[in-house]
């Protein structure tokens, strides 16, 4: 039973760890190329390896650890959305990254693109599908049983050279030509939070309010659950006790009616059984269990000529001596 | 002919031996590790002579001795900042903060919570005492430090070495070296710089205050707190996870009771490893071009005034409290001291001070109590600024 928990509480955690790290591959850019557009174009200088301009997907690993995105599918087809499909017969309708490529590997913050060329055969980085040029269409991500939808993007028709990006994580815009960034982050990463910081708080008091009053409210709770938690262990420990005195009590004075009807009537059984199961009772009472105690020691002084003051004196007080001289 | 070839023999050993005086430290040296090395055996000369935390500055010592030893850099791979030297190899514990999580296990393995858990209110002086931390952040920003370097200096105040080291390889790994070696540093000399604190703050009177002896704690609590500690504190700071994690779980293996073994291994013999480790190369990154600039003065000057900030916070916050508790139940000002995490050198200093005031009066175990709550406090407090700044 044991081991049947374990196996299936280590399968659950598995599942947990799987759908986290799917979730966390983005769509993060869109370009689509345009032959009569986009020649003159910037863009199209960002070719695949065989120096041939294409419309591209990029996805972003989001996570601060490493994915791999090998066997997900991507599409265009809205066709995939049909949940009366099977998984095999949504394969058929997307692009799937293969295996056996360490670029699927992505790192953390890493992102990859995918030449939507319709040539799979070009390699890894190839899609079986093109992007239409001056059409909506919309992406969709795929995890690798085909069913689970990672991310998706509607995107409108854009202006030649331009891309559609994912802008601070989450709001997507159309990207000017001169800003579009396959293979890298869609815009200048700085630290806000210290710029923040050292702006609006350039003395450190704002921060030194908020932490300590996190390190106190840690703390506070902490103190507040020991405390009624002591308290409860403590009332309970002394009900325990108190259970315990009334149960050897009732003991010792069911064994004393015992003992008193012994001595007219044993019934059979043995004088000596009686004796011994008073013995245990009183045992018990005076030895095994205490009752509540103060826990204060006191030491009743008693007064013998041994403790009395005046053999420690060198000389008699007056007082004393007139009691000794008419002794 | 003979003569020809013993001359060009003699050519050749000349010139290899003067390449080989360029390797040497003689040809490198500079007046800057001179220096270095001298504060190194200085460490030593402490912790020997003077018995000031000799588990800490002997490695410390030893490590800005050996950091600074001048050698020509030709690529040997034997320096600390070298790709794939030995030293490079073990300060990547210290660099990617590997380190600091492992001591929090042993320090979690060795540490006995029954003083808090049997008081709890003492928690608070050890949340009081990091006010340490928030003072120095204040003194490093009006001194032009930017916020994260700022953060990182102040933990300083938590008086926690591997806090600070975890909280500086995080937020400002260049000046980790640095903040290492100080926080380490004023760690041992906190047998120096409190005692004179606590007497300024208290009076004879207070200092005689006897504290009654802690109720006995169940086998229930000792096991519930890990968890429940570990619970509270990181679903509030998530970014305290790797050193709260860890010390709860080193005290969990200590007190669950099923694990005894391994919880005599965390607190002794990889304790001890990591230890070694972590001060030796601490020690070691503090060669003398990283090391010898204004801002480690600067750097130190923080740190001094974290300690005492630290210090005065938790003894005054223990008179606050005594404001409010009964007569019978006023707690010693003496252990206000110990709500810094130098666990348990401040809580000695506690016991050492309440003794000279009345030699009956042991609070050792009463001063547990805030100064493991420091080390939850700190660690809380680095997470906390990690969230923020990072």
């Amino acid at each position: 039973m044991k081991k049947l928990l374990s196996i299936v509480s280590l399968l659950v955690a598995s599942t947990a760890v799987f759908a986290q790290g799917a979730r966390d591959l983005k769509l993060n850019e869109v370009y689509v190329y345009s032959p009569v557009c986009s020649d003159s174009s910037q863009n199209a200088s960002y070719v695949d390896e065989y120096g041939q301009p294409a419309s591209w997907i990029e996805i972003e690993n989001t996570s601060y650890s490493t994915h791999n995105i090998r066997n997900c599918f991507l599409t265009i087809n809205p066709a995939v959305l049909d949940e009366s499909l099977s998984a095999p017969e949504r394969e058929k309708l997307m692009s799937e990254i293969p295996a056996g490529d360490p670029r699927t590997s992505l790192s953390a913050k890493q992102r990859i693109t995918f030449f939507a060329d319709g040539n799979v055969n070009r390699g890894t980085l190839h899609l079986n599908f093109n992007l239409p040029v001056g059409e909506p269409f919309t992406v969709y991500l795929f995890d690798g049983n085909a069913v689970d939808l990672l991310d998706s993007i509607r995107v409108e028709a854009l202006p030649a050279g331009s891309s559609y990006a994912r802008i601070d994580g989450t709001e997507w815009e159309v990207v000017a030509e001169d800003k579009v960034t396959p293979n890298a982050p869609n815009q200048i990463l700085k630290n806000k939070k210290i710029q923040e910081f050292k702006e609006k708080d350039p003395y450190g008091i704002a921060m030194t309010l908020m932490c300590m009053g996190v390190v106190f409210l840690c703390l506070i709770l902490l103190f507040v659950f020991f405390h009624i938690f002591g308290w409860a262990m403590n009332r309970a420990s002394m009900l325990a006790r108190v259970r315990a005195i009334r149960a050897v009590h009732n003991q010792a004075s069911k064994v004393v009616e015992m003992a008193k009807q012994g001595t007219t009537e044993t019934k059979g059984i043995d004088m000596e059984t009686y004796t011994a199961v008073i013995g245990l009772a009183l045992h018990e009472y005076f030895g095994g269990t205490h009752d509540l105690e103060s826990g204060v020691l006191t030491i009743q002084q008693a007064h013998t000529t041994w403790a009395d003051k005046s053999h420690e004196l060198r000389v008699l007080p007056p007082h004393h001596q007139a009691v000794e001289l008419k002794k | 002919m003979m003569l020809l070839e013993s001359v060009s023999a003699m050519d050749f050993i000349g010139t290899k031996f003067a390449d080989f005086l360029t390797y040497t430290g003689f040809a490198n040296v500079e007046w800057a590790n001179v220096i270095m090395i001298a504060v190194g055996a200085f460490f030593i000369w402490l912790a020997i002579a003077k018995d000031f935390e000799p588990l800490l500055l002997i490695p410390i010592g030893l490590g800005i001795i050996l950091g600074n030893i001048p050698f020509k850099d030709a690529g040997l791979e034997i320096g600390l900042y070298e790709d794939h030297s030995v030293l490079n190899i073990f300060y990547q514990g210290v660099r990617q903060g590997w380190y600091p999580p492992l001591v929090f296990l042993g320090i979690g393995a060795m540490t006995d919570f029954s003083a808090l858990i049997a008081n709890p209110k003492l928690m608070l002086i050890g949340a009081a005492a990091q006010f340490g931390i928030f003072g120095a952040y204040m003194v490093a920003l009006a001194l032009g430090f930017e916020p994260n370097q700022a953060a990182g200096i102040a933990i300083i105040g938590g008086a926690d070495g591997p806090t600070a080291i975890f909280l500086a390889s995080k937020l400002c790994p260049n000046l980790m070296g640095a903040i290492a070696v100080c926080a380490y540093s004023y760690m041992a000399l906190v047998p120096v710089i409190q005692p004179s604190i606590m007497k300024l703050l208290t009076t004879k009177e207070q200092r005689k205050i006897k504290m009654k002896p802690s109720r006995q704690v169940s086998q229930t609590e000792k096991m519930l707190f890990p968890i429940v500690g570990l619970l509270i504190t990181t679903f509030i700071v998530p970014s305290g996870l790797p050193l709260l994690g860890m010390l709860f779980f080193g005290n969990l293996l200590k007190e669950s009771t099923k694990t005894t073994r391994l919880a005599k291994t965390a607190g002794s013999a990889l304790n001890d490893i990591i230890v070694m480790l972590l001060g030796l190369t601490v020690g070691c990154s503090t060669q003398a071009s990283e090391f010898l600039t204004w801002n480690t003065v600067f750097i130190f000057i923080i740190g001094a005034c974290a300690f005492v900030v630290a210090t005065a916070s938790g003894v005054m916050f223990v008179h606050f409290m005594n404001l409010f508790l009964p007569k019978g139940q006023k707690i010693n000002p003496l252990i206000g001291n110990a709500g810094v995490s130098a666990v348990p050198m401040a809580a000695r200093i506690s016991h050492q001070e309440g003794l000279k005031a009345d030699s009956r009066n042991y609070l050792l175990m009463h001063a547990m109590g805030p100064n493991v709550a420091g080390v939850i406090g700190s660690a809380v407090a680095a997470g906390v600024m990690l969230g923020f700044l990072s």
